[in-house]
């Protein structure tokens, strides 16, 4: 059934004339559906000590002086003593808008230092790795709202809900539509295929002339994430961004890094207009990085780091997380910085606040987890 | 046993078939499989040397540049903004360098689709991504072809040790995950500069990525005392050197014996490091984690596991001999299944497109075609490499970008789609994806229906 009215409206050429303006004036949702959630995973590895810089910690600067002493006087000043690094200028603009929380010292359950491992299980957002199933997927399902991967295919963490998509940008030359129709047909037999191409056409035209762009950095996909949950039925998006992994030269490569971050945030929020006052930004990392600086001028794989929320749902302005100290007997394994609270019982906290979904639902999000208790929405 | 079909072994273990292929390798397709099993020419010469020479050059037009730019003349013109325009000497030198660097990208493309020894393709393929570099750099863009080319092309059918250690030794490789400034805690040169040190990078890969595997039982200690073993491994970038490429560094080593995985390795130069990569490789981790990715690569996401475990025996056997492993999966009844459960990632459907339609001379735009589908040469961003199952590749977007791509073929193929079907996919070509090819309205559709039939979409 379907199938034969995406067919009707493809031959009549509907389907290819809606647009998400037509999308977003026709939509009467409950209140949960106009909250949305942008789930940013810094791929890598982002040293948090280089980012939410423990400026009071005296053993700081005996573990990495070389990484500090260049920053130390350039940080803007955040709760607890605290600095963020200066190259988050967005950022510390909405932490004294009071819509940035910075949590310090949060890990997954991974303590392996594999960043491949580690990635999946923190998308998975299980004890163990299921690779169908993911936390952001979950969540959506609670409510039937739909989510976006920019991704070429679905990221773990959007797994097993038939309403999330994938989406990227391509310039590839587009075809006579007519052979769509007849693929369908030829598909008959493979559902798979079928499913497939028909959630490709239906993102492709929900993003309409974005689909023509050649490719897209970081910040162009944010402004893309942010005018796509503005104007259309989408609830919640996915976005990656990579190279983080600062095993030498530390300090230019995460001056870069961060002003990307930076300047993608900036878009995100500019483009989201006033849906910015009901959006939920996650921005975390699988692991951090190694207290004391290696022999190349970078840092090696470690355990806790910190974790972002952020938008104008959030209560931010403070910096929450229990800090676990870097005498070198209060590190993990004498060498990291050792996790103290689950970053998923501050992610499942925020969720269930700005969706409101009751414990019965948590469960099915984080089934593992008890969610921290403390008002971070509102 | 199974009929071992002629369809069968160029779909899933080559780019598919053209032409007479299919009744060329008909008589005995695991023959035509067989002999493939050799070291791999590579269709270009682009080398390390080359790429060292471009890097210095550049440097070198670069100092030119800056005095040039220097004189008042030019100071001149840079008020008016006549100088933004302008392409320096060094700026030309450095992307005819990155241009030759693509072009021999291109030509394993062309290649692959064009010859007949797909094979072998695939399989440097495959070892090219189990050992993945990135062009995260201009250095990068430079050294990244030359590891497949100098490390696994002439490895293919060796023992796994070989390959690791040419691999591990490799500019490209020792460059790319940090390896060449890494110096011993208690190495010579440590003593006289403090800040100067370990960097585990490359050991953790080697154990995780490129021999024992994520599961197995390795510790942090164990990735230590592999970082203290390979350190010095170092690159000479010095293209006067006739020593350039890998360098061991004595000065840089850390002094001492090793423990790794439980095994003592009594101090030494560089073959301490090398008895460690030889014991790694034959390891049985090593062995069912190589084996498992490669019957992954080639038959199925979930592979048979009594065919891996079958692998990884003569992995044992030959002390990591890839001829016999590889001739293992070949004789195992699951390599010839007739069920098609594989889908292509998109460098196969590129290149396998390419081939059955015969346009490998549009291997040009293959490049810019697989960083859209997100798979472009040398740019996994990751030591990991690319992903190797369908649900990495399967969106519905992606699904979108491969008809726009088999389009983008067809209107520059002109040959009859119908014999070109059949050539490609003999008796796998299924009754309804030949009648829509017959119904078609246009060649040019037909062409497009051919490429995305789910025959040709799944091996």
């Amino acid at each position: 059934m379907l199938k034969r009215d995406f067919l009707k409206g493809l031959a009549s050429g509907l389907l290819f004339l809606s647009t998400p303006a037509a999308h977003a004036a026709t939509r009467a949702l409950p209140a949960s559906h106009n909250k949305n959630v942008v789930w940013i995973m810094l791929r890598g590895a982002m040293d948090s000590l280089h980012v939410v810089v423990p400026k009071f910690d005296k053993h700081l600067q005996n573990h990495r002086a070389a990484l500090i002493k260049p920053i130390i006087d350039t940080l803007n000043p955040l709760d607890r003593g605290f600095g963020l690094h200066p190259s988050l200028e967005t950022l510390y603009g909405w932490y004294q808008e009071k819509s940035l929380l910075p949590v310090v010292a949060v890990a997954s359950p991974s303590r392996s230092r594999s960043h491949f491992f580690s990635q999946d299980l923190l998308e998975s957002g299980n004890d163990q790795v299921d690779y169908q199933s993911g936390w952001l997927a979950r969540a959506l399902a609670q409510k039937q709202m739909q989510g976006l991967a920019f991704a070429h295919a679905l990221p773990i963490s959007m797994r097993g809900n038939q309403t999330v998509k994938a989406w990227y940008p391509s310039s590839l030359p587009s075809v006579d539509e007519d052979i769509y129709s007849q693929l369908m047909h030829l598909y008959d037999q493979h559902p798979q295929l079928q499913a497939q191409l028909q959630r490709g056409l239906e993102i492709n035209q929900t993003m309409g002339e974005k689909n023509n762009l050649k490719r897209a950095p970081f910040n162009q996909l944010c402004r893309i994430c942010g005018e796509t949950l503005a104007t259309t039925d989408t609830q919640a998006a996915m976005l990656e961004f990579g190279g983080w992994d600062t095993h030498n030269n530390q300090i230019p490569r995460l001056n870069r890094q961060l002003q990307q971050l930076d300047k993608g945030l900036q878009q995100l929020k500019v483009s989201l207009a006033t849906q910015w006052q009901n959006t939920l930004v996650i921005i975390a990392t699988e692991f951090g990085r190694t207290v004391k600086v290696n022999g190349t001028q970078g840092t090696d794989h470690g355990t806790a780091s910190a974790l972002f929320l952020a938008g104008g749902a959030v209560k931010g302005g403070s910096v929450m997380g229990e800090w676990p100290g870097l005498a070198d007997h209060q590190l993990y394994k004498q060498r990291d910085l050792m996790p103290t609270s689950d970053i998923r019982s501050w992610i499942g906290a925020a969720l269930q606040q700005h969706w409101s979904l009751n414990d019965a639902q948590m469960a099915n999000v984080f089934p593992a987890v008890s969610v921290q208790k403390r008002s971070l929405i509102g | 046993m199974k009929m071992l079909s002629a369809e069968i072994a160029t779909s899933r273990f080559a780019y598919g078939a053209n032409q007479k292929d299919l009744s060329n390798i008909s008589h005995d397709p695991l023959q035509w499989l067989a002999e493939q099993l050799t070291p791999l020419t590579m269709p270009h010469s682009w080398h390390t040397l080359d790429a060292i020479q471009a890097e210095a050059n550049y440097r070198m037009a670069k100092k030119q540049d800056s005095k040039v730019m220097a004189e008042p003349v030019m100071m001149n013109m840079m008020d008016e903004g006549q100088a933004k325009n302008m392409r320096l000497p060094s700026q030309k030198a450095r992307r005819q360098a990155f241009k030759l660097a693509k072009e021999s990208q291109i030509s394993v493309i062309k290649a692959a689709a064009e010859k007949n020894n797909g094979f072998q393709y695939r399989l440097l393929d495959f070892f090219s991504n189990h050992f993945s570099v990135s062009q995260t750099n201009p250095k990068m863009r430079l050294l990244a072809p030359t590891l497949e080319a100098e490390a696994i092309a002439p490895n293919l059918s060796a023992k796994f040790s070989d390959m690791l250690m040419a691999v591990i030794k490799h500019p490209a490789m020792i460059y790319y995950l940090n390896n060449e400034q890494s110096v011993g805690d208690r190495s010579a040169i440590a003593k006289k500069r403090k800040n100067k040190g370990l960097n585990e990078n490359l050991a953790r890969e080697i154990l995780e990525l490129h021999t024992l595997g994520v599961n197995s039982t390795y510790s942090q200690t164990d990735v230590k005392e592999l970082a203290r073993a390979i350190s010095g491994w170092s690159v000479n970038f010095n293209r006067n050197n006739k020593d350039y490429g890998f360098e061991y560094r004595k000065w840089a080593h850390e002094p001492g014996n090793r423990i790794i995985l439980g095994n003592r390795y009594p101090a030494g130069e560089i073959e301490q490091g090398e008895r460690i990569l030889f014991d790694l490789a034959n390891h049985s981790d090593t062995a069912v984690h190589v084996c498992f990715k490669l019957a992954r690569h080639f038959i199925a996401d979930n592979p048979d596991l009594h065919l891996v475990t079958q692998m990884a025996t003569t992995w044992m056997k030959t002390q990591g001999e890839l001829r016999s492993v590889i001739l293992t999966m070949l004789n195992h009844p699951s390599a010839w299944d007739v069920k098609a459960v594989k889908y292509k990632t998109p460098r196969h459907f590129v290149i396998s497109s390419l081939r059955a339609s015969r346009a490998h001379w549009l291997a040009w735009a293959a490049p810019g075609v697989l960083e859209q589908m997100g798979q472009a040469p040398f740019n996994a961003g990751s030591p990991a490499g690319y992903a190797d199952i369908a649900d990495s590749w399967n969106g519905g977007k992606a699904l979108v970008s491969r008809v726009e791509w088999s389009g983008f073929i067809a209107a520059k193929v002109k040959q009859e789609p119908m014999p070109l079907a059949e050539n490609a996919l003999g008796t796998r070509l299924s009754k309804t994806t030949r009648q829509a090819i017959q119904r078609a309205e246009s060649r040019q559709q037909a062409m497009s229906l051919l490429l995305m039939s789910p025959e040709f979409q799944f091996v």
